[in-house]
């Protein structure tokens, strides 16, 4: 016979270690976000003056502010669905069970388990003007009209660093989509070649409405991700030239640390936590629906 | 034939995308060799600012401590959470899923200041704390999902014979849970090992670099010359060549990882 308890206060003690860390380093951080956000810290000194909604309003009036949200929008967009349509693609033909299709695997996501300061520093040696492989190579096909000054023109430093984005997480598309692909059963798809049905046709009528829900989650994952972006635009471009590939998070560090605006820093924190925790919000209720 | 056909043009694609994919590598092997040979990586191995047996031994002690922390603490309240009853248990868990949402570049300086205070400036506890804390809630989302899979009856027997429900989690939760207590501990190896912005805020002196820190220091090294170029590129390589070799031996948990993480429920 087995009495319940009511109330396992033992699970306190258990949960205590994951909770403490996350209450100082999480919690407290949120805390003081928002309480410094409503004063003129300089994030150096212990005083902090209560400014009311003086940094909110410098902010939503700082054209700066607008331009990083502009880069973050195009940033996640430009990432997002050129990623979606690689991964769907190559998770697609390696399903197809060929031969070296994990060799396959292997290589498109090696990326993400290399640090993203390694890749941006390779990155900015082949994307060099002059001396960078990527111009040596397009003048060598007589391409001159192509070798552009990639992190350095404005115009095409923000799609230089998406580029670079790209080939880091590609390979985390590819294996989202390759997971949905494989729980879609194979009868579907007997079915489909027994009536004739074109590989083409299969993949559009049966294979992409089943991983919809998918691309959904990589939208908001991108919608998330595109919010978190701070490394790799600090170490290849580091916002610029001028404010091209400014995003939300460098522009917040540039407040906090060069500036000594924590205050103001702080309003950029909450407005990138707000975002953020609706996007999640989202993302769980996606995954909840479809999984 | 047809059938035939469709392989070639498969393997095309692959083939064309794999070159890309694989071609900043072969670039940087290439061009690290093209001047004075292996001298370029000698030469990183013995320069004096860095050491960089030191980088990686650094990155190695944050990157497993930050790794068996969270498995260690996150297992423990996944348990609670999905084994236990008690009064908040759906707030403390709704808590856990929020820090989800929060980037840790979002509240910088804060975050700086907060290790500031516990005195860890320049330390590597100052490193794998916040690391700690900014990787549990996704692993014990993880480990929770998964332990909800194991049926609860295997644990009644054991409470029968009077085990407590300490021993329960070591005797039998954590064995069943060895599937996804490898996904985290290489996912979060990973996430640790490739951490830039908690050593960008915490780290000063170059003894305590991280490989990351180390990558940033000689990219800022000058780069003019083609032997430059070529330690640069070195040092790009050798600072990789540890998660490259963690990468080659555990793919699979880090794939399941990933894939687990962001199917979430």
């Amino acid at each position: 016979m087995r009495i319940k308890k009511k109330n396992d206060n033992q699970a306190y003690l258990y949960i205590l270690p994951a909770f403490l860390l996350s209450l100082v380093f999480i919690y407290y951080c949120i805390g003081f976000t928002f309480y410094s956000s409503f004063t003129d810290w300089d994030g150096m000194s212990k005083t902090m003056n209560f400014v009311g909604l003086k940094n909110y309003i410098k902010i939503f009036q700082d054209k700066t502010f607008y331009i990083a949200i502009k880069n973050n929008i195009t940033f996640f967009i430009g990432t997002v669905f050129i990623q979606a349509l690689l991964g769907f693609i190559l998770a697609v033909l390696i399903k197809e069970g060929l031969k070296l299709s994990n060799a396959f695997k292997t290589i498109y996501f090696f990326p993400i388990a290399m640090a993203t300061s390694i890749i941006t520093g390779i990155f900015r040696i082949i994307l060099n003007p002059t001396t960078g492989s990527l111009n040596v190579m397009l003048k060598s096909l007589h391409l001159n009209f192509l070798a552009k000054s990639w992190l350095g023109n404005p115009d095409i430093a923000l799609f230089a660093v998406i580029a670079v984005n790209i080939f880091q997480w590609m390979g985390f598309s590819m294996i989202i989509y390759y997971s949905s692909l494989m729980s879609i059963p194979d009868d579907i798809y007997e079915s489909a070649s027994i009536e004739g049905a074109s590989f083409f046709r299969v993949l559009w009528s049966i294979t992409r409405p089943m991983v919809h829900s998918t691309t959904n989650l990589l939208i908001i994952l991108g919608i998330v991700g595109s919010l978190k972006t701070f490394d790799i635009v600090k170490l290849l471009t580091n916002g610029g030239p001028g404010r091209s590939t400014t995003v939300l998070n460098t522009y917040l560090y540039e407040k906090a640390f060069s500036n000594f605006a924590a205050g103001e820093a702080a309003t950029i924190g909450i407005f990138i936590l707000v975002l953020s925790l609706a996007m999640s919000y989202l993302q769980v209720r996606i995954s909840k629906e479809s999984y | 034939m047809k059938e035939r056909n469709k392989h070639v043009i498969m393997y095309i694609v692959l083939i064309f995308f794999a070159v890309i994919w694989i071609s900043p590598i072969f670039v940087a092997i290439e061009k690290s060799l093209q001047v004075t040979g292996f001298k370029s990586y000698i030469s990183v191995l013995t320069y004096d600012k860095i050491n960089y047996f030191k980088v990686v031994l650094n990155s190695l002690i944050i990157a497993v401590s930050t790794a068996s922390v969270v498995v260690l603490i996150s297992s423990l309240a996944a348990y609670a959470f999905s084994k236990m009853k008690f009064i908040g248990s759906k707030v403390l868990y709704l808590l856990f899923l929020g820090c989800l949402a929060v980037p840790a570049a979002a509240v910088t300086m804060p975050l700086f200041s907060t290790i500031k205070n516990l005195g860890l400036i320049d330390t590597r506890l100052g490193v794998i704390l916040p690391l700690i804390a900014f990787n549990t809630p996704m692993m014990l989302l993880m480990i929770t999902n998964y332990f909800n899979s194991i049926p609860n009856s295997l644990l009644e027997s054991a409470k029968i014979d009077g085990a407590n429900s300490f021993i329960v989690y070591r005797i039998i939760i954590m064995p069943l849970a060895i599937p996804i207590i490898a996904n985290v501990l290489v996912l979060t190896f990973i996430y640790s090992w490739n951490e830039y912005l908690m050593p960008l805020l915490v780290v000063r002196t170059e003894g305590k670099y991280t490989v990351t820190l180390a990558a940033q220091y000689f990219m800022s090294t000058t780069f003019q010359s083609p032997a430059d170029v070529a330690k640069i590129y070195a040092a790009m390589l050798l600072l990789t060549l540890p998660s490259i070799v963690v990468y080659m031996f555990s793919q699979k948990y880090l794939q399941a990882g990933l894939t687990a993480g962001a199917i979430k429920e």
